[in-house]
């Protein structure tokens, strides 16, 4: 019966033995005269073991206790007496639990993403102390004149007619527990941002695009609206924990950084979309209350973007097509009420702040 | 005597390619078990004097480990956002320590994992284990790399003699030490030229394969030389050009891959590009805004990563592990005939942390 071929290891000790198995009512493990084991078959599982090798454990015995058989003919004895050999086999049927307990986590992660997270966000803007916002906007302003190289333009008297339609503004706004201040930057880039804490800044190629007063009033609303909402805080809540979760999905897979980027992009964008939406709300009730028509914004806007639709992907665009919003203000278009934010001479001179 | 590894190259390709479809469908979940999977089939075709390694880790344990290093890990990363965005505001680049308290954590887990991994290596009915502190080795790991960026490298050999040392002076196989050989000397004896060539290699970039593979050759064979566990004792013949097949095959199958890839999504990856810069002289709008070309082109980037996976667990990680193997000579096992069992069972912890931190080590 192969003998010679078979070695028993008792897992106390590297010893190897080299014994003898007799199938008695259960396998009896002898060397020489002595019977160093008794396994039951019922206990006996197979484990990893090299080609052409039969290895076994024993459950009642200590953990590590190898039997290896090396004969085929006496291997394949072993096997048909022990019928619950492979039942700790890892891999088995596992993967059928592995591959939907997967699916259950993806579509909870998503289920997070779309309904949890812009709901924490919600929740966690109005905890965030304004200091800590204060504190990320001077970093965001650092980075931004990093970013677009420039200065703060202080022309004497274009800051004063600048001054004077951002007090308006402010007026018109409402916002008493937001200390505001607002700027023209110089870059040629046709923008403007909204900086946690409290600062705006206007870049000189918008006012470049600009035709009147009542277009650069409605821009500052919108930023203001910006503010108000506190979408930076909950942009960074919302994206901190979208990027977590979504990397949380791919992270693994080494180098799917740029899926990880992608994915995050298509759903930051709509939520961004969203939050544009609110801001240019904001803008078209506060240039109402200033007796202004949110038109003129409209049309800036869309004169410094031009025709975006069939321009690539919407889906991947943070902000709502100019030609829809254009419309949706023009559709808000009201008879003024009151006279122009600026005379004539002052809008000159603030298109002539950075000069 | 020799070490072999009789593992069939065929199954482990046929294991990883397998293991990598299931990843796609379980959004990587399935690494795990992979990983597991692949460990099984290196240490049960590595012989010695006749005898198999034998792995029994399982999946289970790694997925529970990467979930308490999530729990860990995810407070820590908050606090160092508001940590770092505090401490900036005093002066730039304060936020240093912080990044150099994440390397030692990443330490910290390149140790733990080598416990877990060490823990559940069997041979002859006997556990492999580990004891010290791997905090103490995340210590000395990170004073010692700091000393490697003040010497742009050259320190290395020394680093890795000394965080060797630590490590196989607390490895044991039963009741008999671990302990290290090999000489930081040594090491750099038969390495420095590369470091003189490594600046070219950045600039004549096919340079740069040959000499990683002659690095790794050079490294492995030092390392695996220096191996000793009470009387028995490693020695690596590994040739300085025995890599460099691995390695060539490795860049010239990931070639391929990116060419395929390139040919089939490339203008989907080109139309989505312009579509974010607003750019209208590029503007194909009508392929890319539709949804269905751009989850084709997702899932092609995540089957091009996943393939690229194969490649390297194929040839760099199958591969290299044969020829490394095939090159080692022990001595002195009939010495140690009988070994005691003493072992305490590590936790998959720290293969978590290495998991969540993306930090790799043997």
């Amino acid at each position: 019966m192969g003998d010679g071929l078979v070695a028993y290891f008792d897992g106390t000790s590297s010893r190897r033995r080299l014994v003898t198995l007799a199938f008695k009512d259960r396998l009896e493990v002898d060397e020489d005269q002595n019977t160093l084991a008794v396994w039951s078959y019922a206990d006996i599982r197979r484990v990893d073991g090299p080609p052409g090798t039969l290895r076994l454990s024993c459950l009642t015995e200590p953990a590590l206790a190898r039997l290896e058989v090396r004969d085929a003919k006496l291997a394949a004895e072993l096997v048909s007496c022990c019928a619950q050999l492979d039942d700790d086999i890892p891999g088995r049927h596992g993967v059928g639990a592995i591959v939907g307990w997967s699916i259950v986590a993806v579509a909870s992660i998503i289920a997070v993403i779309i309904y949890g997270v812009p709901l924490a966000a919600d929740r966690l803007t109005p905890l965030v102390p304004q200091s800590l916002e204060l504190r990320l906007g001077q970093l965001a302003e650092a980075q931004l004149k990093m970013m677009f190289d420039g200065r703060i333009c202080k022309e004497t008297a274009g800051q004063a007619a600048f001054m004077k339609v951002a007090a308006a503004v402010k007026q018109a706004a409402g916002l008493r527990d937001v200390t505001i201040r607002a700027a023209v930057f110089s870059s040629p880039i046709a923008n403007a941002f909204a900086l946690p804490g409290g600062t705006i800044y206007l870049f000189e190629g918008m006012l470049a695009k600009a035709e009147n007063a009542d277009e650069i009033a409605g821009v500052l609303a919108h930023e203001i609206g910006h503010l108000k909402f506190r979408h930076g805080i909950r942009n960074l809540i919302y994206g901190g924990g979208t990027s977590f979760l979504i990397g949380l999905l791919f992270g693994d897979i080494t180098g799917s950084g740029a899926l990880i980027f992608a994915s995050r992009v298509l759903v930051t964008a709509s939520y961004s979309r969203e939050a544009e939406q609110d801001a240019d709300t904001f803008a078209i009730d506060t240039m109402h209350r200033l007796g202004r028509s949110p038109r003129p914004m409209g049309e800036l806007i869309f004169r410094a973007t031009g025709e975006e639709r069939d321009n690539g992907l919407s889906m991947l665009s943070t902000h709502p097509l100019s030609e829809d919003r254009r419309a949706r203000m023009s559709s808000e278009d009201r008879r003024p009420s009151k006279p122009p934010l600026l005379t004539q001479a002052e809008w000159t001179l603030l298109k002539a702040i950075c000069k | 005597l020799p070490l072999s590894f009789s593992g069939d190259r065929g199954q482990l390709r046929r294991l990883v390619t397998r293991g990598a479809g299931l990843e796609l469908f379980t959004a990587g979940f399935y690494r795990f078990w992979l990983a597991t999977d692949i460990r099984r089939h290196l240490w049960s075709n590595t012989t010695v004097d006749g005898d198999a390694f034998e792995y029994t880790g399982r999946g289970k344990e790694l997925l529970i480990g990467f979930l308490f290093a999530l729990a860990i890990l995810v407070p820590i990363y908050l606090g160092y956002f508001l940590v770092s965005v505090e401490v900036e505001r005093y002066q730039k680049f304060a936020s240093f320590p912080l990044l150099l308290s994440f390397y030692a954590f990443g330490q910290f887990a390149i140790y733990r994992a080598r416990r877990y991994r060490l823990t559940r290596t069997i041979f002859r009915g006997v556990r492999f284990w580990m004891d010290g502190s791997a905090w103490s080795y995340a210590s000395r790991a990170t004073l010692w790399g700091l000393l490697m960026l003040l010497t742009l490298g050259l320190a290395l050999p020394w680093r890795e003699a000394a965080l060797e040392r630590y490590k196989l002076k607390h490895s044991y196989y039963g009741d008999v030490q671990g302990s290290f050989g090999g000489r930081g000397w040594d090491f750099f004896k038969h390495a420095w030229w590369l470091w003189l060539l490594a600046p070219f290699a950045v600039v004549i970039f096919p340079l740069a394969p040959f000499l990683y593979a002659e690095f790794k050759a050079v490294e492995s064979r030092w390392w695996l030389s220096g191996i000793r566990f009470g009387s028995i004792r490693l020695e690596s013949t590994l040739r300085r050009n025995a890599l460099y097949g691995p390695y060539w095959k490795a860049v010239a199958w990931s070639a391929a891959l990116f060419a395929a890839f390139a040919l089939l999504f490339g203008q989907t990856f080109l139309a989505g590009i312009d579509g974010a810069s607003h750019d209208p002289s590029l503007a194909s709008g009508a392929t890319a805004n539709s949804i269905p070309s751009l989850i084709a082109a997702g899932l092609g980037y995540l089957t091009f990563i996943l393939s690229l996976n194969v490649v390297v667990r194929v040839y760099l990680l199958r591969d290299v592990w044969a020829r490394a193997l095939a090159s080692i000579n022990v001595h002195g096992m009939e010495l140690t005939a009988s070994v005691s069992a003493k072992a305490r069972l590590a936790s998959a912890l720290g293969e978590g942390f290495a998991d969540g931190l993306d930090v790799a080590g043997f």
